[in-house]
């Protein structure tokens, strides 16, 4: 591993067009900025790991018989248009990039 | 190479649904890009992300609003820039279910699937306000299985 040894305010850049800058140091809080492309996610370590745990798990190999829902979920009708098949997402919270 | 006498196997038939791309995959599968978004009749709420080129691999998802209907998440700008959403009525959103078993079920409301309705690109999203929200937020499963 490459260690290198940072101020804030000061930066790294990462294969030209990633830079991590440290911000500031709050008590034993290092803050992070990082530019990067769109095209290049970037994770807290530990929310990356357990998402992925979690699509591992979800992956089904065969054809599974659902679960059957509770009370609070409603049937459908038969009637319901195929595409799009769900109604759009009401209450997402779009960031302004 | 043509053989004259081989015997025609019928493929399985292609399930139908609606195409979806997640250029960058999903966390753990960034490999696999290409999905079928399949609802089926009497199967709602659920939907299936089918991997395109292997039907036999599927992922369950869930309308996240059924579950929890003040789910309220957040998107990070550089997702919402990579995607080209201008507002919500853009997206379709989804949470991924992991079937425990026949009486348990989970969601994961940290990193809902999240796709351009018109351009039908998604990308899974670890929203800003996940220290909020279950990796696995247990489903209402019915205690009676028929």
């Amino acid at each position: 591993m490459l260690i290198l040894s940072r101020k804030p305010g000061e930066s790294i850049v990462i294969d030209g067009h990633i830079r991590v800058k440290v911000m500031r140091l709050e008590g034993d809080v290092v803050k992070l900025g990082i530019e990067a492309p769109v095209t290049v996610p970037v994770h807290r370590q530990e929310v990356y790991e357990e998402i992925q745990r979690s699509n591992q798990q979800a992956l089904t190999k065969q054809s599974s018989p659902l679960p059957k829902l509770a009370g609070a979920v409603k049937p459908s009708g038969a009637a319901r248009p195929p595409a799009p098949p769900v109604p759009p997402a009401k209450k997402m919270n779009l960031s302004k990039p | 190479m043509k053989c004259a006498e081989s015997i025609e196997l019928e493929p399985p038939p292609a399930p139908t649904g609606n195409p979806v791309r997640l250029p960058m995959g999903l966390l753990g599968f960034e490999q696999i890009k290409d999905y079928l978004l399949v609802v089926n009749p009497g199967e709602e709420p659920f939907a299936w992300l089918r991997v395109e080129d292997n039907i036999a691999l599927a992922f369950v998802v869930i309308d996240p609003f059924v579950v929890m209907p003040d789910y309220n998440p957040d998107i990070p700008p550089a997702d919402v820039e990579f995607l080209g959403l201008k507002n919500a009525n853009d997206a379709l959103l989804f949470g991924i279910v992991t079937v425990h078993g026949a009486s348990q079920a989970t969601v994961n409301l940290k990193g809902p699937v999240v796709i351009n309705r018109h351009t039908h690109t998604g990308k899974q999203v670890i929203i800003t306000n996940a220290a909020q929200y279950s990796v696995q937020h247990p489903l209402p499963v019915a205690d009676n299985v028929a």
